[in-house]
């Protein structure tokens, strides 16, 4: 079973991915901000991270470019309420990103990706 | 008495004077006038006088001396008369000249009106003149202009057709200006190339008439110790005239006159009429040379003021696209999250109700409606995406200096040495600039990184076949196969590589837009990296 760290700063959002991603049988855990994330990152084996860009006075980008530096086979899934990856080219250093919608169908598809990709090169 | 002369007749018969021509018939009956202007000279007349000195007749030792008077006086008047003559129709030149000159303010009309005015015959009647004029830089004195026959066949020919012609000294110089100009300048090229002299070269005859403020008479050319050979061989005259034309301080430029058809001599009157010429022309030329590049800079400035309009009215148009993209942006991500929450909410609570829940349509209804307002959102911000297109052409060498710009400071208190070699013409090719300018600056960055303490960075744009690329060399240790490999996988870090994300991010950026990253091992030691970017003709 896949273990998910979902950092939103939005409670409802956090609920709502918990709820919906658990019932596809991933083991998901929650971060409200960067530090949080950062936290709950240290020693525990998550296989991806779910990371919305725009976090309450806090960058999504540089927790980003911190577990690309640090723990380069963790992939990251970029959660963003609108484009605006598109202005940052680090947002490219994620693994996939994935724009918020009510429908979770995109993200969870995105989500098998990813970790499908991640055991292909992990396997070698 | 009978005199030999007619003197002491009212009237005469044409057989009693040989001395009267035709057309002079009425001195037959007019015994004063007849006197005065034939017998006074007449030989008859002379026997006449001798023959009453030897009769004693009491006036025949004055008469000589009256009539001796009576004709030198008569000389002088005739020599008064032809110079205030000729000094009227010059008066009257020179007005006509001043007139046409000072209502023109065009260079080409000045000259033309200038270089007929030395050749035509009622001017100075000149055979041929040439114009040099101190360049803008004022380092020179140029030939600009030759007027006037190169062989007698060609002097021939016009002055015949300006004999044929009556026109004011305007039409002269319209017609010269409008048929001519341009086929004197190319026809004389060769001695005007020839011609000109540094202003620095004090001690040339040109200058010195310059300095002299004078025109200068050269005589004895090909003796001429004064007179350059190569100069009398050039113009192939054995006399000319220097005028220098000077408008208050200024030097403007010389005229050089000759006759070089005729070999008519240059005389100081000649000098004297060019002189009072030079004055006018110098200030008119002056005078149409600075209309001519105040004209310049009024088209100048005024192609700048619309450009300055245009792209304030593109940047007022930027700031308010730029303000409705932000406040959508905003508007949309304070409404998305909620509205994903809610339709996101009915959806999980759609999937656990049962199937025959009556308050399951509820749920559906609120499914749809926030699935179609979050329809409506990605369509608003779509269009907010496309007010700025991020592809279009730009100058390469443009951005690459301005990255290396940007940098050159930092290499420079890093002891590394750089240099940037852009090529000329390089094709716009169409790119995000951002993007680009990102992976130029990451290149520099990361062989800044990797250069150990000093070393050097040779940036340089050049084209290769259908491609416009961007090199970096460096002299630097060489990337190690782990770096090479790891600049394969992406998001891979070495310690060298610092962030690591540099290169592999640029080489992602590059593939996404149909670029390439070239990496290549330099023979001497160091690194090649190249962005490879295809030219293309229209934005995609």
């Amino acid at each position: 079973m896949a273990k998910l760290l979902v950092v939103d700063d939005e409670a409802n959002i956090r609920l709502l991915y918990a709820q919906e991603l658990s019932d596809e049988g991933y083991e998901v855990v929650t971060a409200a901000s960067t530090a949080e994330a950062v936290e709950k990152l240290t020693g525990n084996g998550f296989d991806l991270v779910l990371l919305d860009i725009k976090l309450k006075n806090e960058s999504g980008i540089e927790l980003l470019q911190q577990i690309v530096k640090e723990r380069h086979d963790l992939p990251v899934i970029l959660s963003t309420a609108f484009s605006c990856y598109k202005d940052d080219f680090s947002a490219w250093l994620a693994d996939g990103y994935v724009v918020k919608s009510s429908d979770l169908q995109e993200l969870k598809a995105e989500i098998k990706r990813v970790l499908e990709k991640k055991n292909r090169i992990k396997a070698g | 008495m009978d005199w030999e002369c007619c003197w002491t007749k009212n009237e005469i018969t044409p057989e009693e004077c040989p001395y009267i021509a035709e057309g002079e018939e009425d001195l037959f009956g007019s015994l004063q006038r007849r006197v005065v202007e034939k017998c006074m000279e007449c030989p008859r007349f002379k026997n006449d006088l001798q023959r009453m000195k030897e009769l004693a007749y009491p006036l025949s030792e004055v008469l000589p001396l009256i009539i001796t008077e009576y004709l030198e006086q008569k000389a002088r008047m005739a020599s008064m008369t032809s110079f205030v003559n000729r000094k009227t129709r010059e008066i009257k030149f020179l007005h006509e000249l001043n007139v046409v000159l000072q209502t023109s303010m065009d260079l080409d009309e000045v000259l033309s009106v200038a270089m007929t005015a030395i050749t035509a015959g009622k001017g100075f009647g000149m055979n041929r003149a040439f114009l040099l004029m101190a360049d803008k830089e004022r380092q020179y004195l140029r030939g600009y202009l030759g007027v006037g026959p190169r062989n007698y066949e060609e002097a021939w020919q016009i002055w015949q057709e300006i004999d044929r012609s009556n026109n004011s000294l305007r039409a002269m110089a319209r017609n010269f200006q409008r048929t001519k100009l341009t086929s004197e300048k190319v026809k004389f090229q060769d001695i005007l190339e020839k011609l000109s002299v540094p202003l620095a070269d004090e001690k040339h005859i040109f200058n010195r008439a310059l300095r002299g403020r004078k025109p200068l008479l050269v005589e004895d050319v090909f003796h001429n110790p004064d007179v350059p050979p190569e100069l009398a061989r050039v113009l192939g005259v054995d006399c000319f005239l220097v005028m220098p034309l000077i408008s208050r301080k200024r030097r403007i430029g010389i005229i050089i006159a000759d006759n070089c058809v005729t070999h008519k001599p240059i005389t100081p009157q000649d000098m004297q009429s060019m002189e009072t010429f030079a004055f006018p022309v110098a200030f008119a030329l002056e005078r149409a040379s600075l209309y001519e590049r105040l004209r310049e800079e009024v088209t100048k400035q005024t192609a700048a003021n619309m450009k300055l309009k245009e792209q304030q009215e593109l940047i007022v148009k930027m700031e308010k696209m730029a303000l409705v993209g932000k406040i959508t942006s905003s508007i949309a991500h304070s409404i998305r999250n909620p509205l994903m929450i809610i339709g996101g909410f009915a959806r999980s609570l759609l999937k656990s109700s049962a199937r025959d829940d009556q308050k399951r349509s509820y749920l559906e209804t609120i499914v749809l409606e926030a699935k179609q307002l979050e329809d409506v959102l990605a369509e608003v911000l779509n269009y907010s995406d496309s007010l700025f297109p991020a592809m279009d052409m730009w100058d390469v060498n443009q951005l690459v200096t301005a990255v290396y710009d940007e940098l050159r400071e930092r290499l420079e208190q890093r002891g590394i040495r750089s240099s940037l070699e852009t090529a000329p013409e390089l094709p716009m090719v169409c790119i995000d600039y951002k993007q680009i300018a990102y992976c130029v600056r990451a290149l520099i960055i990361n062989s800044m990184e990797l250069l150990p303490g000093s070393g050097e960075i040779l940036l340089r744009t050049v084209t290769d076949g259908e491609r416009v690329v961007v090199e970096l060399s460096d002299d630097g240790p060489g990337l190690a196969p782990e770096m090479r490999e790891a600049l394969t996988t992406p998001f891979a870090a070495t310690q060298q590589m610092g962030t690591g994300s540099g290169l592999p991010l640029c080489r992602t950026i590059l593939e996404r837009q149909g670029n390439e990253l070239l990496i290549e091992d330099r023979p001497g030691g160091g690194t090649t990296y190249m962005i490879s970017l295809p030219i293309r003709k229209e934005k995609e």
